[in-house]
This record gives C-alpha cells, sequence and structure tokens, in this order.
C-alpha cells in the first residue's frame, strides 16, 4: 500500500485528493493536511464581502466530504519535509502541526510515498508595512476578502461606512492591490463594482468617494496582458472597456501604483513613473502579495536543504525553465507541464504552490528601480486542471511503477482559463464580464504579436454573467462536496 | 520600406497588439518602414498596427525627429479637454473624442530602457493618446457614445476603402436574407398560435390562426427553396464570399424546414 500526501485542501488539493482517491480506491491510502476545517469556494467571498452571502453559503467542512470518500483528513499545517528521512529511517515524511480535531499544537511525523504540495498561498500582508500586523496576519487598517473571514469582517466594516454615509458623512472607498507584486487584481476588480453596486442599492452612492489603486500597467490589463471584450455587438479592448467602466461609474483610478506603506486611513503609494503620493480612506480592500508558506526541507542529517526545493519565493520548483533570462527569451516552453520536482520525483506541487518560472506580463519597474507589475495568477480553473493532472501522474506512478508512469501535462501556456466578474449579483439587473483566455501563458512563438489565440481571448459583457456566476458556485460547491456525478463537473 | 496603411473600415486594425519583447533587427526593421511610411505619406504619427504589425510600438515626429515609443502606458492623465481629430485611417475625417492635456507616461526607447516623459500640450497629447488607442485595438469611433458613433459611421459612409461589391466580394448585406427575414417572421407567429388555446380564445379565431398556419407552411417551404436558388445565383456573383458557401446555405435551409414541419404537426394536433 502506498501512501501519498497532498498538503493543502484547496481547489488544487481538493481536487487532486479526491481524484486520486478515486482511481486509487482503498488499496491505497490517500491523506490531506490541511489548517482549514472548511472548504470555500473563494470567488463567492466577493458577495459575502458585500453582504449578498453569508459565510456559510460560500464554505462546507471537510471532515464529512473525506470521511464518505475514504480519506484521512488532518486537521495540521505541514511544517517541514524531509525527503530523506532523518537518521534513524530512511523513509521520507513531513512533520504537521494540529490546528484541530482536538489536538491543536500537537505535531506529527507523518511518512509518505508521494507528496503533493497544494498549499496555496501565504498571504503576506507584511510585504507592505502598515497591511500587515506584523505577524504575517492581515493588519487592522484595511480588510480583504481572501479568505471568508476576512469576507465577513470586510462586510462588516462596509457597512459602518454605508452607515455613516447615511448620516450625511463622506466616505472614501480604495479598493485594488496592497503591492506592486499582487496577483488577482480581479478579485479587486469585481469587489470595487460590488460595492459600488451596493451603495447604489443602499441609495448612498452620492455620498462615496471610490477609487481603484492597482499595479497593472493599464486599466483592464487584469494580470493578462489585457484582452478584446464583445460589448453590444462591438468588439473594443480590455483597457476601453475598464476605462469606460470606471468612467461611467465616477471611480478615478491610480495604476502602475505598488503600494508602500499603510496607515490608518493612509495608503502611500508610488506609481510607475517615479511619483509618490498618499490616498486617504474610510475603508481600504487592498490584496496582498502571495508567498509560499514558508515550508522548511532538511536533509537526513538534519541540514536545511530548503533551496534545494523551493525558489527563494517559497514556492516549489518543478519541471519549468528557471534560467531562461531576460523578458526577450521567455517562452512558453519555460512553463511546467507535469509539476514534478526535479530532484524528489516523488514529489510535485500544483496550483498556487508551485514556483513560476517568470512573470505572464511585461516586468516593469519605476524610474526609481521598484518592481510594478502583476504577478502570475495560478488560482480558479488553472489550479484545478493541474490538480487532477497531478493526481492522474502519481495514480499512475502507483500503479504502474515510478519508471514507467505517463506523467500528465497541463501546461498552462497550453491551457485556456474562464472567469466572471460580476458587478452584483441579481439574476435580473446588473452587469458582469465574462472572460476566456487562451492560453494563460502567452505562447509569443505560436501566436506572434499578442501571443494569443484572439479566437479564444475575449470578454462578454451582460446580466448572463451574474447567471453564470451563480451557476459556478452551485456547481463547484457541488463538485467539492462529492455530490453523485461530481466527477462529470469540469475543473 | 514603405508598408501599406490600413484605412477604415479595415477591421484588421481592430487586434490588441502584443509587447515588444526584442530591441535587436526585428524590431529596428519594423521601426525603418514606420518611419518609411510616414515620410512617404507626410504623417506626423504612426502606430505599428496601422501598417500591420500587432506590436506596441508608435512613432511620433517631434521637431523634425522621428521619436519611439515602444510599449508605451500613460501612468497619469489630467486636465480633459474635448479634441477634434483626423487620422489617416479615418481618411482625415475629423471626429471630436474626449483627451487629456496632460499626461504621465513611460514607454521603452530603442535600447530597451524604460522612460518617463510628462506631455503637457494638448496636440502632442492628443496624438499620443490616439496612436496609443490604436495599440489597444481602440480607434477614434470607439471613443464615442453609441449616438455619436451611428453619426459618424453616417459621415464617414463611402469616404472608406470599401471592396467592390461589383464583382469580386460579397456585399456587405445580402437579398438572400429577405427570404430568411420572411420566413422567421412566418414561424414566429405559426409558434405564437400554438398558444393562443391557453387564453380562452373563441373557436373561430383558433380556426382563422389554423388556417393562418395551413397557409404559412407552404409559403416558409417555398421561400426556402427561393433562398436556395437565390442564393446559388448570389454565389456565382461573387469570387470570395464566405456567407455564400452552401454549406451555410443548406443550414439555414435545414433548420428553418425542420421547425416549421414541427410547428406545423403542433399546429395540426392542437389547433387543428
Amino acid at each position: 500500500m502506498a501512501r501519498l500526501i497532498v498538503m493543502g485542501g484547496g481547489v488544487s488539493g481538493h481536487t487532486a485528493a479526491t481524484f486520486a482517491k478515486k482511481w486509487l480506491g482503498n488499496e491505497h491510502e490517500v491523506v490531506v493536511v490541511t489548517p482549514n476545517s472548511q472548504w470555500n469556494w473563494i470567488p463567492s467571498n466577493i458577495w459575502v464581502g458585500v453582504g449578498q452571502m453569508n459565510k456559510e453559503d460560500v464554505v462546507f467542512p471537510l471532515a464529512p466530504v473525506y470521511e464518505k470518500a475514504g480519506i484521512d483528513y488532518r486537521q495540521a499545517k505541514a511544517i517541514s519535509i524531509h525527503p530523506y528521512g532523518n537518521k534513524q529511517s530512511d523513509k521520507e515524511y513531513i512533520t504537521i502541526e494540529y490546528t484541530g480535531q482536538g489536538k491543536e499544537g500537537q505535531t506529527e511525523e507523518l511518512t509518505y510515498d508521494y507528496l503533493i504540495n497544494a498549499t496555496g498561498p501565504k498571504l503576506n500582508f507584511d510585504a507592505t508595512p502598515g497591511l500587515g500586523d506584523g505577524k504575517g496576519q492581515m493588519g487592522s487598517n484595511t480588510v480583504s476578502v481572501c479568505t471568508a473571514d476576512h469576507a465577513v469582517h470586510a462586510n462588516l466594516e462596509l457597512q459602518q461606512i454605508f452607515e455613516k454615509a447615511k448620516k450625511g458623512e463622506r466616505q472614501k472607498i480604495l479598493v485594488g492591490t496592497g503591492h506592486g507584486m499582487c496577483t488577482c487584481q480581479g478579485a479587486a476588480f469585481e469587489y470595487i463594482f460590488n460595492i459600488e453596486h451596493e451603495a447604489k442599492k443602499a441609495g448612498v452612492r452620492d455620498m462615496l468617494d471610490i477609487k481603484w489603486i492597482s499595479n497593472e500597467s493599464f486599466l483592464g490589463d487584469f494580470g493578462m496582458g489585457g484582452l478584446h471584450m464583445k460589448v453590444g455587438g462591438y468588439v473594443v479592448s480590455s483597457k476601453l472597456f475598464a476605462e469606460s467602466l470606471f468612467s461611467e461609474r465616477d471611480v478615478p483610478w491610480l495604476i502602475g501604483a505598488h503600494v508602500s506603506k499603510v496607515e490608518k486611513g493612509k495608503a502611500h503609494y508610488e506609481l510607475l513613473d517615479g511619483t509618490t503620493g498618499v490616498e486617504e480612506f474610510d475603508f481600504a480592500m487592498l490584496i496582498p502579495p502571495f508567498a509560499g508558506v514558508g515550508f522548511k526541507a532538511y536533509d537526513k542529517e538534519g541540514e536545511d536543504m530548503t533551496d534545494v526545493i523551493f525558489a527563494p519565493n517559497g514556492f516549489m520548483k518543478v519541471d519549468a525553465k528557471y534560467d531562461a533570462g531576460a523578458y526577450e527569451n521567455w517562452k512558453a516552453s519555460d512553463w511546467p507541464r507535469t509539476y514534478q520536482n526535479p530532484t524528489f520525483k516523488n514529489m510535485f506541487a500544483c496550483g498556487i504552490a508551485f514556483a513560476p518560472p517568470h512573470l505572464i506580463s511585461k516586468p516593469a519597474s519605476s524610474v526609481n528601480g521598484t518592481p510594478i507589475n502583476p504577478t502570475p495568477p495560478r488560482t480558479g480553473m488553472p489550479s484545478g486542471i493541474i490538480g487532477k493532472a497531478v493526481a492522474h501522474s502519481v495514480c499512475d506512478m502507483i500503479k504502474n511503477g515510478a519508471e514507467n508512469a505517463h506523467l500528465h501535462e497541463a501546461s498552462m501556456a497550453e491551457m485556456g482559463a474562464a472567469c466572471v466578474a460580476s458587478a452584483g449579483k441579481g439574476l435580473t439587473t446588473g452587469t458582469a464580464a465574462a472572460m476566456t483566455v487562451y492560453p494563460v501563458v502567452p505562447d509569443f512563438e505560436k501566436y506572434p504579436g499578442t501571443g494569443r489565440d484572439t479566437d479564444y481571448t475575449f470578454g462578454e459583457i451582460g446580466l448572463a454573467g451574474h447567471w453564470i456566476k451563480h451557476i459556478l458556485h452551485h456547481l463547484f460547491i457541488y463538485k467539492a462536496k462529492l455530490k453523485p456525478g461530481w466527477t462529470l463537473i469540469p475543473e | 520600406m514603405v508598408q501599406n496603411i490600413k484605412y477604415y473600415p479595415d477591421a484588421s486594425i481592430n487586434i490588441n497588439a502584443g509587447p515588444v519583447r526584442s530591441f535587436k533587427e526585428s524590431y529596428t526593421d519594423m521601426l525603418t518602414d514606420i518611419i518609411d511610411t510616414m515620410k512617404a505619406h507626410n504623417l506626423e504619427a504612426l502606430s505599428a498596427i496601422q501598417i500591420g504589425y500587432a506590436y506596441q510600438l508608435m512613432v511620433i515626429k517631434e521637431e523634425n525627429i522621428y521619436h519611439a515609443y515602444a510599449n508605451p502606458r500613460i501612468i497619469t492623465q489630467t486636465n480633459p479637454f474635448d479634441s477634434t481629430e483626423e487620422s489617416i485611417y479615418f481618411k482625415n475625417h475629423p471626429i471630436t473624442v474626449k483627451r487629456y492635456k496632460t499626461l504621465s507616461i513611460i514607454y521603452d526607447d530603442p535600447h530597451g530602457e524604460m522612460k518617463h516623459k510628462t506631455i503637457d500640450n494638448k496636440q502632442e497629447a492628443a496624438t499620443f493618446q490616439r496612436k496609443l488607442d490604436y495599440l489597444f485595438n481602440t480607434t477614434l469611433l470607439d471613443r464615442l457614445n453609441p449616438n455619436q458613433k451611428e453619426q459618424a459611421i453616417q459621415a464617414l459612409a463611402g469616404k472608406g476603402i470599401m471592396p467592390d461589391t461589383t464583382e469580386d466580394y460579397c456585399p456587405p448585406v445580402s437579398k438572400k436574407e429577405y427570404f430568411v427575414s420572411v420566413t422567421d417572421k412566418l414561424l414566429f407567429f405559426m409558434l405564437v398560435s400554438l398558444f393562443l388555446p391557453l387564453f380562452g380564445i373563441s373557436k373561430e379565431t383558433l380556426e382563422s390562426w389554423y388556417l393562418y398556419d395551413k397557409f404559412a407552411f407552404p409559403i416558409s417551404l417555398l421561400l426556402m427553396v427561393g433562398f436556395f436558388f437565390y442564393a446559388q445565383y448570389e454565389a456565382k456573383q461573387y469570387k470570395q464570399c464566405t456567407s455564400c458557401q452552401i454549406g451555410n446555405n443548406i443550414g439555414v435551409i435545414v433548420k428553418r424546414v425542420a421547425i416549421a414541419t414541427a410547428l406545423a404537426i403542433s399546429s395540426y394536433f392542437i389547433l387543428g
């Protein structure tokens, strides 16, 4: 019997673990180690953050689902990896520290035959002084919608802002990215327009100054270099679309911005042109940058070998080309295909946990040398697809032997992705942008110029986007709960 | 080398240009082509996409020097004003759009070094914004609201470089579409007739509607026969006409014949 440990129970880890268990059956063991007791459909956190959904609508307990699936669930955080074992044994293992199940604070060693790292990111609030609390958690100056609890807190704060506005107090709202190297601009984009929509519904829009701040070098970049969109029968660029959307809703913007420091009611920033400024706010939702969760790796002697397995940013090294060099040399083929660690063939990473070879957007720095550009998005659809491919590879290795197994591939340079950015939640009113991108990572050799297939890289605006988002919400929670037919629902 | 300039309504200008990634030989060749084309046409500014290069590169003539802006971005813009502009794409037809007088921009110079510049001049700023728009598949028309856009399109009628519809190219609107349009209307009312019994309408009225259905069905079939022969006739007129392909025409016919048949059968059982 082989044991597969999946570290992380988010979109990618949950997908990998559940498919692996389905394919391996009871002959082999699948263990999930995640510090969370609940699974969270993160895209709907936006609606929690404006009070249109409750936390219970976007989460469900993992334990009964894993019990039903026959997966060994450990509510714990993984601390370290020991791929050579220790002085007493050659058997590879990880150390975990429980966060629940009545064993809080206890540590344990779990041996493994195969290891999938799907921890997702560390929300690196402390990368921006004042955005974090100095202890790795979100600070008190701003809010976030990155987790369900954050979104609940964001809504409470937002409702207070609305109450003040109702009393005639003018309020300033700032939404966007909290660092020059953030990703997930789409989530912030969605949140600002949901706030704007709810403010109108509450009758307080005229008392709110809402402003956007982002590290994108142009509005509508979305961290993907932009795309073209179909709006009312016309084809327009996402830049023009976004500019129109912001202008029509009276939302001014700051782009090419690195938030360098946050204080109570103030965000200090530097722009790509080198200028600096301060933006005042009464309410701010600023997305933090992502980093690896900070695993350590040790050899048999207990010596630190973290840099063998992990890149400096804390994400796990996989079969990517990390020495591509200058921007002009970047190729689609630099991106990983199998997500197998090059040193340890029984170790994989999926979702946000793998180290990308380089950025997707063109790298940029301010005239002062501060890097300001979106980092590669690896969330949502690509996360799920990669998780499933990695599970497939591991299952083949277990069943056919590591040497004979076929490793399954899911390169982001050959993969499309879809996302929906809503501006409200109604089924009969409002609009949403539904976007597809192919490939996620531009392939400048195959598609000279834009690097993308323009037939499959487009967005559409309309009410239907709301319906799609509702459908996705219910469909993916249904799938994650492993209800009948869950395998038929695509990632 | 002087390249062909794209003129309205050439839609190939409407794609997002990709970033300039290398500043070596291919970049120099592209830059040379843009400048040669500007000189040949006596232009003050030109975007790469206007001569078919899908890269974020534009050249503006400033005090007789051709200044290249690769991967340009506007970081801040202030002082809006109405700018009446002409572009060679629209054969210098003037269009008024909203622009900003003061811009803080960044771009890569011909060595790939990022530069910053402030523009505080209406004409220079408008030119920069117009050329930048082209790099993001945006023309002057796209900056207008729907009413203004419609008026501008009407004003541009006949002024662009239009394909010669008398010979090689299929026309934008085909007369065979009239057959389809009439058929669709007949079928729509056949569909409506099926729901009438739900509203307690008199027997005489229902009989009249059934009579309508009995005529509408064969007329629909005849219209589709007419569509087929007229489409075949039209297809022979043009050398290039994707909408004239027989597969498309058969698809249109099969779809409507199937719907007409289904509606006729339903009518027979519901109203007959």
